[in-house]
């Protein structure tokens, strides 16, 4: 008995590989947390099983392992809000659903103005809120200093902190697990993972999708989604379909592990830095964001001078700190700073993408939504204002000078 | 890595000196345009994955607006003809 222990176990697999199907109901370009959502839902509700997730690279190597793990519903346009709202009360659900624990950390997200202005701004998302029943307060900067004793309110800084807002609901969630329970429960009801599989084109007959070609072979199908993340621009090109988005690159960093100090996600757009501490004590912090497309995932040293100047200044305490890793992601940016969840003039051509570098946070919720829109081939009304019509229309969304304050030129 | 932008005026330069200016479009006639086809020159890009024909703006230095052809997957400049058109 003792020495069984001892046996290597045997390799038990999150998920399996498969020898690819002729046809699919469903086909999903992307292994990331949007597609794999997709599936999930589409399979739980509708009973869809016969989906494939074609991924070119590994699980989770784009966006969904490369974000700080944030999540909040802290947005500023009513249709923004409700959509992350539902997706903040889905967490607990589904750490009990994919049996994984996914270490939520409902830490709260403080989020610091250091203007006039931006202490205007943050009212509004702050009214904003409260008028669709989300939590949110403004704290002076006394209270702040209450909350996190490191933070320097006095008129040092460079930019001194005027108040800010504290976002109760948010806090992070481990980025690997979600896409490991999720790859782990789609496999297990019936959907077909292929990685190391590259789209090489969309067949497209009579103004249907009608197949997707790849680098194993050409598979038959009626509906393809496209949740591709960064790289959503080549796969739309496949099928004709011009996005209006700006591929960047946003950069992020880990601390050597530090005695627990930071219990809340520290952000502030002015300086383009926001932090926090893992569970593992390490702080993670992020973003600049390159100011030129990009599909390169390099990291830059201009990055790291601006990341320790900035976070120093309002967080002196980290002034000694060491990090440990660095690494570079996609953002696919829209104009108005919402994402894309359409379909399109092809009949059975669907697109998730255009997330930038919120796509994290929002993956369960829209892949609920996507999934019912797949089945029921009828647009949910929670997702009618991100069509991708809207651009040609001008109704833009109102999300753009909201919390964080970026754009491709800052 | 950054990389290095070549300015007509200034030689190669950091590329945190330059602003970018955008993909190189076909800027529609003010007087025949309509609103679908202004929307489509303003918010649509191609994001070729691959070489892309762009505006740069030296922002930091001569103020001068030129175009290069720079591989989005390398950020490497190079040379014109190799752009592929899509």
């Amino acid at each position: 008995m003792f020495l069984d222990l001892l046996k290597p176990k045997k390799d038990k697999r999150m998920w399996r590989s498969h020898t690819m199907r002729a046809e699919y109901d469903v086909v999903i370009i992307g292994g990331g947390l949007h597609g794999l959502s997709a599936a999930y839902f589409l399979a739980r509700d509708y009973g869809v099983k016969n989906v494939a997730i074609i991924e070119r690279r590994y699980m989770g190597y784009g966006g969904s392992g490369r974000n700080t793990a944030i999540v909040r519903s802290n947005q500023r346009s009513k249709e923004n809000v409700p959509l992350y709202d539902e997706g903040m009360k889905l967490w607990p659900l589904l750490v009990k659903e994919l049996d994984y624990n996914l270490m939520f950390f409902n830490c709260g997200n403080l989020n610091l103005a250091h203007s006039e202005a931006e202490v205007a701004g943050l009212k509004m998302n702050i009214a904003t809120a409260q008028v669709m029943g989300v939590r949110s307060e403004f704290l002076t900067p006394e209270e702040c200093k209450k909350m996190v004793p490191q933070l320097d309110i006095s008129d040092r800084p460079k930019y001194p902190i005027m108040g800010a807002m504290f976002h109760p609901p948010g806090g992070t969630i481990r980025h690997d697990a979600l896409v490991w329970a999720l790859a782990r429960s789609v496999d297990q009801m019936g959907a077909h993972i292929h990685q190391l599989t590259e789209v090489t084109g969309i067949r497209i007959e009579n103004g249907k999708v009608t197949g997707v070609q790849t680098d194993r072979g050409f598979i038959r199908t009626s509906a393809v989604l496209t949740a591709a993340g960064g790289y959503s621009a080549s796969v739309c090109a496949l099928a004709g379909i011009d996005l209006p988005v700006s591929v960047l690159q946003i950069q992020a960093m880990v601390s050597e592990p530090l005695k627990p100090f930071l219990n809340h996600v520290v952000s502030s757009g002015r300086y383009h830095a926001y932090c926090h501490q893992s569970l593992k004590g390490e702080i993670v912090t992020g973003a600049h964001m390159d100011p030129w497309p990009t599909y390169t995932t390099n990291v830059t040293a201009d990055y790291l001078k601006h990341q320790g100047e900035t976070l120093i200044d309002y967080l002196p305490v980290l002034k000694n700190a060491r990090f440990m890793r660095i690494w570079g992601g996609l953002a696919d940016m829209t104009a108005d700073m919402a994402p894309v969840i359409s379909d399109s003039e092809i009949q059975g051509f669907y697109m998730d993408c255009g997330w930038g570098y919120f796509g994290f946070k929002s993956a369960p919720i829209t892949g609920k939504y996507v999934a019912k829109w797949i089945a029921e081939r009828k647009c949910p009304e929670i997702l009618e204002p991100f069509k991708l019509d809207r651009f040609k229309k001008y109704i833009l969304q109102k999300e753009t000078g909201a919390v964080m304050y970026y754009t491709p030129w800052n | 890595m950054s990389f290095l932008i070549e300015c007509p005026n200034c030689g190669p330069r950091n590329a945190y000196e330059f602003r970018f200016g955008g993909e190189v479009k076909e800027r529609p006639d003010e007087q025949s345009v309509t609103a679908e086809e202004w929307a489509d020159y303003i918010f649509f890009n191609k994001n070729v994955y691959g070489p892309q024909k762009e505006w740069w703006f030296h922002t930091r230095g001569c103020g001068c607006w030129f175009t290069i052809t720079r591989d989005l997957r390398t950020n490497l400049s190079v040379a014109p003809e190799e752009e592929i058109d899509r």
